[in-house]
């Protein structure tokens, strides 16, 4: 009886609204309206009743959307994820391919009126489904990367359970084994060739069905920009775990270079980790989810990766724009290094169309960085250029810059293949026999050179200046000789600088020592043997007092170079014993004089040489 | 409006300020002077006339536009050309007292006008999340269907998204409770990491820390910028305009930026207001009101590519010309 009344009731419903309703669409309105009204009004029973009457196709169309909106209703409703079981996911998965199925079928009849009418109510059906979808996939990624250990006191049991639960990769050996697994992303340094899966398979592949009806409905900006915020979150965490910080152009600059120098390693390890790790395993995330859809796979994997890598590049740029300080050669040429051997990952990772930007980036500051070498070099050559000639080196030793600069240089030779190729970078054009690098170093040794011998001019003894230059000019070609700058300036240069170290020598010797083997030279042409014997006891004494002089302050004088100070003897010896020799001989042999000679002769020959020896030793006052 | 005087008179002043300059310039011979004097005098007028102009396009309604700030580049880049000209042909000089001191504190400000660039990326980044969730708002209402309440759902959903995104750059406490109870949905084991995320992602999401602020840094660039040379101080400021202008308080001061914010802040009340079922009135009302929310969206769409190039040329073109002079030094 009370079914019977309904039926009444509703057929009466309808016929109100036939007959008030001028056309289709105020009809529809009034049964609306009668809906809101009570429950007994629902649109579905004045469907079905409809639907009874005339059999259309339309009726048809309605059935089945209401038999769809129930069942959507009931998801959309549900207080559970949906996705908690897999039975209900399916389900709601059946439920939206037919409604996208349903709406296309009808689509071209959409003008229509009732089939209008019917697909608008589809379209609210589908909002609906996608509000409810897209809450879903926001929450299985979320709680995917959660059980993944993306915990905030990385716990280590809680990793091991997330990879004892997952059977299909063998990384989760390489994590286990780590003693220390607080920063899963960066345990395996010493192994790059690794891609993770940030999240269990079976959510990828929800994810993916979830995917497939969002971009199938219209709804793939939707489903990209929840994908990118999820992963962008976790990537960015990934990167402050690998302790990098957020770093502004102007903080770099003032970093201490101490601190600056630890930053650029944490930063070397980050951007390997980085490009080689976890920019990979997101694409391959990316390109599981969105299998099928290259291009919402590329759009999202940009928008994941877009933040860390400018951070990352940011970094970089920040140490190429500045500080051209050549201590800090050594570590921007490391961070040159990785930004050339991260070239490939740059361009295999960020290859699609989207990500162009950022190969770009990545390019631009791995050239400008070459630039600041290139700026460190001449920052290197003004200091040398404009070090100062003040206070001379005690014994015309070594001087600090030789030493400095010639270090510095070998050290930087170590990396001489990249130095060669950012001094190749620098012409444009790349030459065949590397010839711009050793054109930069034989110009820094000219500069260095021509720097000494300013500063030799401190000296007023020539003799000194000559033992300076030596000095510096000896430890420039030893330091030279047996390295790799020594391949790049090619013997030649090196034959040159011997000379010219051996003109220094000579130079000393013709300074200081050439004028007392004058006095030693026996002048025939004295008149008589008296004469002679008068001359050559004049000249004895005169080189007695030159030669202590010569000896007490040339004593003083330093000689680094053990080798050197021992030729240096070996060659004043064989240039004043034979004279000196020769010379007492003569003397000892001029009759009544000679009888007397020894009272004149002060040294013997033995006596000379030991005197010689006892040069270039240096003196405390030197070494002040 | 004060940014006007300020650009009017601060024309102005540069084309008196060299005059006043010259005749303690001493050192070099006549004929150089006479030549550099011309130099600078004429770069003065074009910086000068650079500002008069753009005063004259920026009516009422184009200040602050994007295509008002991509001028403002446009004439920044083209002072900043003669500028490097200029350091160029008297590199002798540079490395002199005082120029060296002058140039190296220009460099200085320079660094900081770098980063206010890299800011202004963050920055355009932010808007482009801020345009996708608007784009959401227009799908799901821009359509020649009925509205009905899923439609509504969504956009609502994403207005939401949209407010918290932009109240985030003002007040992040307050954006975080709200982004918290916005997506607590299936969250609900896990409360208090949920709400540490989102605070550790908003502060991720930029490329400089968090306690670096654009307008603090602006200030700084301009600060005791009172005499020196006048190159620097047409050169930073030139810069400093639009930096000033896109990033004070990082969001808000550009033009499209405020009409994304109205134009969601009234189609949110609107929706609020809406019962179902819906007036033909409210209906055409909402159509109305995604109509404004599509223009604005379109000229972001169309502006914000090419407007991060030019930003990014710009920071370009200071680390090239910053390079340059410190070669010469």
């Amino acid at each position: 009886m009370a079914e019977n009344g309904e039926e009444k009731l509703l057929a009466v419903a309808r016929h109100i609204a036939k007959t008030l309703g001028h056309n289709e669409s105020m009809a529809d309105d009034i049964l609306q309206i009668f809906s809101n009204f009570d429950g007994r009004f629902s649109r579905e029973k004045l469907a079905e009743g409809q639907a009874g009457e005339d059999g259309s196709g339309v009726a048809v169309l309605e059935r089945a959307l209401n038999s769809l909106d129930g069942q959507i209703s009931r998801f959309v409703a549900a207080d559970q994820p949906i996705w908690a079981d897999p039975a209900d996911s399916a389900a709601f998965l059946d439920t939206i391919d037919e409604l996208v199925s349903i709406t296309r079928e009808w689509g071209p009849m959409a003008s229509e009126k009732p089939v209008g009418v019917c697909l608008a109510r589809a379209d609210d059906m589908m909002q609906q489904a996608m509000f409810r979808i897209e809450e879903e996939f926001r929450s299985l990624m979320e709680r995917g990367a959660e059980s993944f250990g993306l915990n905030p006191q990385g716990d280590g049991a809680a990793m091991n359970n997330r990879f004892d639960s997952d059977e299909e990769d063998d990384y989760d050996r390489d994590f286990q084994n780590g003693d220390d697994i607080q920063i899963p992303v960066a345990q395996p340094l010493t192994d790059y060739d690794l891609i993770i899966d940030a999240l269990p398979s079976a959510t990828i592949n929800d994810l993916h069905e979830m995917a497939k009806r969002m971009l199938a409905a219209g709804f793939g900006k939707a489903c990209s920009h929840v994908y990118s915020a999820c992963r962008r979150e976790f990537l960015e965490e990934s990167m402050t775990r690998l302790g990098l910080q957020k770093l502004s152009i102007e903080e770099v600059h003032k970093m201490p270079w101490q601190e600056l120098e630890d930053e650029i390693d944490r930063w070397i390890k980050a951007a390997n980790v980085a490009l080689r790790i976890l920019f990979p395993s997101e694409r391959r995330l990316c390109d599981r989810v969105f299998f099928g859809f290259s291009s919402a796979a590329d759009l999202s994997f940009m928008e994941v990766c877009r933040g860390s890598t400018i951070q990352l590049l940011n970094f970089a740029d920040a140490i190429a724009i500045g500080s051209r300080s050549p201590e800090r050669l050594f570590k921007v040429l490391d961070v040159f290094e990785t930004m050339r051997d991260l070239m490939p990952e740059f361009e295999s990772v960020f290859s699609d169309q989207f990500c162009s930007v950022l190969r770009n980036e990545a390019v631009t500051i791995w050239k400008r960085l070459g630039e600041a070498i290139r700026g460190i070099f001449m920052e290197l050559e003004n200091l040398i250029r404009r070090d100062p000639a003040k206070a001379a080196v005690p014994g015309g030793g070594l001087h600090p810059i030789t030493r400095y600069v010639m270090n510095y240089l070998r050290a930087a030779c170590r990396s001489r293949q990249t130095l060669e190729q950012v001094f190749e970078e620098s012409n444009g054009v790349p030459s065949k026999d590397s010839t711009l690098l050793t054109v930069q170093m034989s110009w820094i040794m000219e500069l260095l050179e021509s720097n000494l011998e300013v500063k030799s001019k401190v000296y007023k003894d020539p003799a000194l200046c000559a033992v300076f230059l030596m000095n510096n000019g000896r430890y420039i070609v030893q330091k030279v000789k047996d390295g790799d700058l020594g391949l790049l300036l090619g013997e030649d240069w090196i034959r040159k600088h011997n000379a010219k170290v051996r003109q220094y020598h000579l130079s000393y010797q013709r300074n200081s020592w050439n004028k007392m083997l004058g006095m030693l030279k026996v002048d025939n042409t004295a008149a008589g043997m008296n004469g002679l014997g008068k001359a050559m006891k004049e000249k004895l004494k005169q080189f007695n007092t030159q030669f202590d002089e010569t000896c007490k302050t040339h004593s003083t004088w330093v000689v680094f170079d053990e080798q050197l100070k021992e030729e240096l003897r070996i060659s004043l010896a064989r240039l004043l014993l034979p004279a000196y020799g020769n010379f007492i001989g003569r003397f000892q042999n001029l009759g009544d004089i000679g009888k007397n000679a020894d009272r004149y002769i002060k040294y013997g020959v033995e006596d000379i040489e030991a005197r010689i020896n006892e040069l270039f030793k240096g003196t405390t006052t030197a070494r002040k | 409006m004060p940014a006007t005087d300020f650009q009017g008179s601060f024309g102005r002043t540069l084309l008196s300020f060299r005059r006043d300059q010259v005749d303690s310039t001493a050192g070099s011979s006549h004929h150089e002077r006479s030549n550099m004097e011309v130099e600078l005098d004429s770069f003065q007028r074009q910086v000068a006339e650079k500002f008069i102009d753009l005063n004259a396009s920026g009516g009422e309604n184009e200040l602050l536009s994007l295509e008002w700030i991509g001028k403002l580049l446009d004439s920044f880049l083209c002072c900043q050309e003669e500028f490097r000209a200029i350091v160029f042909n008297h590199r002798s000089q540079i490395s002199k007292s005082p120029m060296d001191r002058l140039i190296s504190d220009y460099f200085e400000r320079s660094i900081k006008a770098l980063d206010v660039c890299n800011a202004i990326r963050d920055g355009i980044e932010q808007i482009r999340q801020w345009q996708k969730l608007s784009d959401i708002v227009i799908s799901a209402l821009d359509s020649n269907r009925p509205i009905g309440e899923g439609q509504l759902r969504r956009a609502k959903k994403a207005l939401i998204d949209l407010a918290i995104g932009m109240l985030d750059e003002k007040d992040p406490s307050s954006a975080t409770n709200l982004a918290h109870r916005n997506r607590s949905f299936g969250r609900m084991k896990d409360n208090h990491s949920h709400h540490r995320s989102i605070g550790h992602f908003r502060s991720l999401s930029w490329s400089v820390s968090r306690s670096w602020s654009a307008s603090k840094q602006l200030q700084a660039l301009a600060n005791n910028l009172a005499t020196p040379r006048p190159n620097d101080v047409a050169a930073t400021n030139g810069l400093a305009v639009p930096v000033y202008t896109m990033t004070k308080n990082s969001c808000g001061l550009l033009k499209e930026i405020d009409r994304i914010e109205k134009s969601s802040r009234v189609m949110n009340e609107l929706i609020d207001s809406i019962h179902f079922p819906l007036t033909d009135e409210k209906e055409t009302e909402v159509k109305q009101r995604v109509e404004e929310l599509v223009d604005v969206h379109e000229a972001l769409k169309n502006g914000l590519d090419p407007f991060e190039r030019k930003i990014r040329e710009v920071f370009h073109r200071i680390v090239r010309s910053r390079t340059e002079s410190l070669d010469c030094l």
